[in-house]
């Protein structure tokens, strides 16, 4: 079996924040405070987070706040719940969440509910379980989740599930293993695991995997790094990882690495991304590969950010 | 070549966007957008030939073709365009949005043309840039007057010809219906049109989930009618993309919505009712087994049969029996599970000894669907079904499980936990 080229990826996340001038990172500057995510939490995983200035860092985030508490995905840009969750989860990473006025975050998260228990992404109405995932998960790291109605939330999450097991974006969607974590991270930070049958989904997540080890999204399709994560965290979530080949994984995982400029991609041979990257070490990070932190599977941050949050005497 | 990229001026980039908008403006039935390699215009420009003047003017421009409605970009020119039309937008907004600029409404509705000019061209360069979309969805709401309400579907529809997977775009045209929804009766020839729109997308963009779950959306805005109308339309397409399991989803979404309009019905027209929305499941399940047979292999016709039965089983046997009971004329329908299973039996039987070496990866991949869906099956059966049932099954399960274990190795466990699961008492 391969290695994981970890300083490698280290240069490579670095890489990416200092080049802004191709255009494939200028059309994405919409979502940078998405991409501050994936590549902080990734370089956290990797023991390497001292690796980029924190107060510059932090800074930016600010400046991405818009007056309503909701961050947008970058200075000037409308805010939404996608971008609010990444800056929460950032200024966790360092520590920082109390620089917050967590009332004012949560406020604009709050006023997003809808009477259906379900969340808009921002005031536009669009609705999406994603954005249950976001309020609840948010919330709880704002130690504010009791400012919504949990149990409608709940109840609308539950309506989404389908025949088989999985959970789609609104009830009657197909299912999918990025709407599935959602829900199942929703539900199992807001303690209402019992609504989902674990046999019947983990089976389902179970034929995610395809003969070369990797794990797609849906029937039919084919395997994506980002599964590795989506797919893995929700069965550890529901008690189901043993059902998997867990050595084909890591395996698979491995050989989407560039090794040579650092990074990792969707399948073996593709360009790599900072997205793919953050996924495939947190994937790797559940499967327990050596030299990784862990990561806890709900809140997508590292075990030791989780257990301050909620554990540290302030 | 890619060093020109960064060497335009302000100016010339300005210029540029100057070019973009006029286009955009000159010709508003651009439907299709696409960006063009530099050293592929020398190669479209001889193909103009004689051309209108429009494309003269453009002639001279080495960063805008156009034909036909067909808009193409250099690609040499994106960054300082999107750069320019970013910095024009943001201005035009900022203005549009400080109290105090209103003198008069004519003033606002200038700020408001600037912002939707310059949001057009900035989001056929950057489709998801959310604050255009956004900046878009006040001015409208301040109108609401269908054709302007039609024009932004337009623009999406655009930018998803070229961009089939953008959120946005999708989430756009949502709202937009949402608005129709509330003020015009135009709304069901807008969710025909708007069905028929994903399917072409479906076509090019395979399993595009977006595509399919707005398709699954505009059902709750369906009729009976309507909901009986698209299964008929959809199915020639679903035959032909069997590998397509968003389309399957798409049936079992419509299929459903049926189903629950009749649980809502009871009057005396309930047992027509029922009648025909079992003939619908039956016809379903006989299609759904002749694709099985013609395609080897494909999970998602497997998947599809699984809901079937299940369905027909668990819910509409109940249903059929208290109907039945209730009709005058008895409903001339009779699930008889016994005979389904039996017929399941022997469907998953011939599947799986076809070809016992498998050295095809279809032939071994239908008897692992088929493996699969018997385990499914002796998982739905209620313990009521009677025991003859439950030890037909069992035997089943039996060749099952050495099945599955012998031709996918690599899922024992997961076969062991499952099948284990099943005998537990």
């Amino acid at each position: 079996m391969g290695e994981l080229a970890a300083d490698k990826h280290v240069k490579y996340i670095i890489s990416v924040e200092k080049k802004k001038d191709s255009f494939e990172s200028v059309v994405m500057e919409h979502l940078r405070l998405n991409g501050a995510y994936w590549g902080l939490t990734t370089l956290d995983i990797l023991g390497k987070l001292d690796a980029v200035d924190e107060e510059d860092v932090i800074s930016w985030i600010l400046k991405c706040q818009d007056e309503s508490g909701g961050f947008a995905g970058n200075i000037g840009h409308d805010p939404h719940v996608l971008y609010t969750l990444s800056a929460v989860q950032v200024l966790a990473l360092f520590d920082k969440v109390d620089i917050l006025d967590a009332d004012k975050v949560s406020n604009y998260i709050v006023g997003l509910q809808n009477e259906d228990g379900s969340f808009s992404g921002d005031i536009w109405g669009e609705v999406d379980t994603r954005f249950s995932y976001i309020a609840i998960c948010c919330l709880s790291i704002l130690q504010r989740l009791d400012k919504i109605n949990v149990d409608k939330a709940v109840e609308y999450i539950v309506s989404c599930k389908n025949l088989d097991g999985g959970f789609g974006c609104t009830p009657g969607g197909e299912s999918h293993s990025g709407q599935i974590f959602c829900c199942v991270g929703a539900l199992a930070i807001a303690g209402a695991l019992h609504h989902v049958d674990k046999d019947l989904l983990g089976w389902w997540l179970c034929e995610r995997q395809v003969k070369s080890g990797g794990l797609n999204g849906r029937p039919e399709k084919l395997p994506d790094v980002c599964y590795s994560w989506w797919v893995l965290s929700s069965l550890i979530m529901i008690d189901r990882v043993h059902w998997i080949n867990k050595d084909k994984l890591v395996k698979f995982i491995l050989d989407c690495q560039d090794m040579e400029n650092g990074g990792i991609s969707d399948r073996p041979d593709d360009a790599v991304d900072v997205f793919h990257t953050y996924f495939g070490v947190a994937g790797l990070s559940l499967l327990e590969y050596p030299g990784l932190k862990p990561i806890d599977p709900a809140y997508a941050l590292p075990v030791d950010v989780v257990n301050r949050i909620f554990f540290s005497k302030k | 070549m890619s060093t020109r990229e960064n060497s335009y001026t302000e100016a010339e980039a300005l210029n540029l966007l100057a070019q973009l908008e006029r286009i955009l403006d000159l010709d508003p039935l651009i439907d299709e957008v696409g960006f063009i390699h530099p050293s592929q215009f020398a190669t479209l420009k001889e193909e103009i030939g004689d051309s209108l003047s429009l494309e003269d003017r453009v002639h001279e421009s080495t960063s805008f073709w156009i034909r036909d409605h067909k808009l193409g970009i250099s690609t040499q020119i994106l960054i300082p365009v999107y750069k320019a039309a970013k910095h024009a937008f943001i201005s035009a907004l900022r203005q549009y949005k400080t109290p105090g600029n209103f003198s008069g409404k004519s003033q606002d509705d200038t700020l408001a043309i600037e912002v939707m000019i310059h949001s057009k061209a900035l989001l056929l360069l950057s489709c998801d840039f959310a604050t255009a979309w956004n900046s878009r969805k006040l001015i409208v709401s301040n109108k609401r007057l269908l054709p302007i309400l039609m024009d932004e579907l337009h623009l999406s529809a655009l930018v998803l010809s070229y961009s089939p997977k953008s959120e946005q775009a999708w989430s756009h045209r949502r709202w937009v219906i949402n608005m129709i929804a509330r003020n015009c009766s135009t709304l069901q020839w807008i969710i025909e049109r708007e069905s028929e729109l994903v399917e072409k997308i479906a076509e090019r963009s395979k399993m595009n989930y977006r595509a399919w779950n707005h398709r699954c959306w505009l059902v709750s805005f369906m009729t009976r009618e309507q909901v009986l109308d698209e299964l008929k339309k959809s199915r020639n397409w679903s035959g032909l993309h069997v590998a397509d399991n968003s389309c399957f989803h798409y049936r079992r979404r419509l299929m459903l919505r049926n189903l629950e309009g009749f649980c809502y019905t009871q009057d005396n027209n309930s047992s027509g009712y029922f009648v025909e929305t079992y003939q619908i499941w039956k016809e379903e399940l006989d299609w759904n087994e002749s694709l099985i047979k013609q395609y080897v292999g494909r999970e998602a016709l497997w998947l599809h049969r699984r809901f079937l039965s299940m369905y027909l089983i668990k819910h509409m046997a109940t249903h059929l029996l208290a109907v039945s009971c209730q009709s005058k004329p008895k409903a001339s329908v009779d699930i008889d599970i016994d005979s389904l299973m039996d017929h399941e039996l022997c469907l998953v039987h011939s599947c799986s000894t076809t070809i016992a070496d498998a050295n095809f990866e279809d032939f071994q991949a239908q008897a692992i669907h088929s493996a699969a869906y018997m385990l499914w099956l002796t998982k739905q059966i209620p313990e009521y079904q009677g025991i003859d049932i439950q030890e037909k099954l069992r035997a089943g399960v039996g060749d099952v499980t050495r099945m599955l274990k012998r031709s996918c190795p690599d899922r024992s466990s997961l076969w062991d936990y499952l099948v284990g699961y099943h005998s537990e008492p």
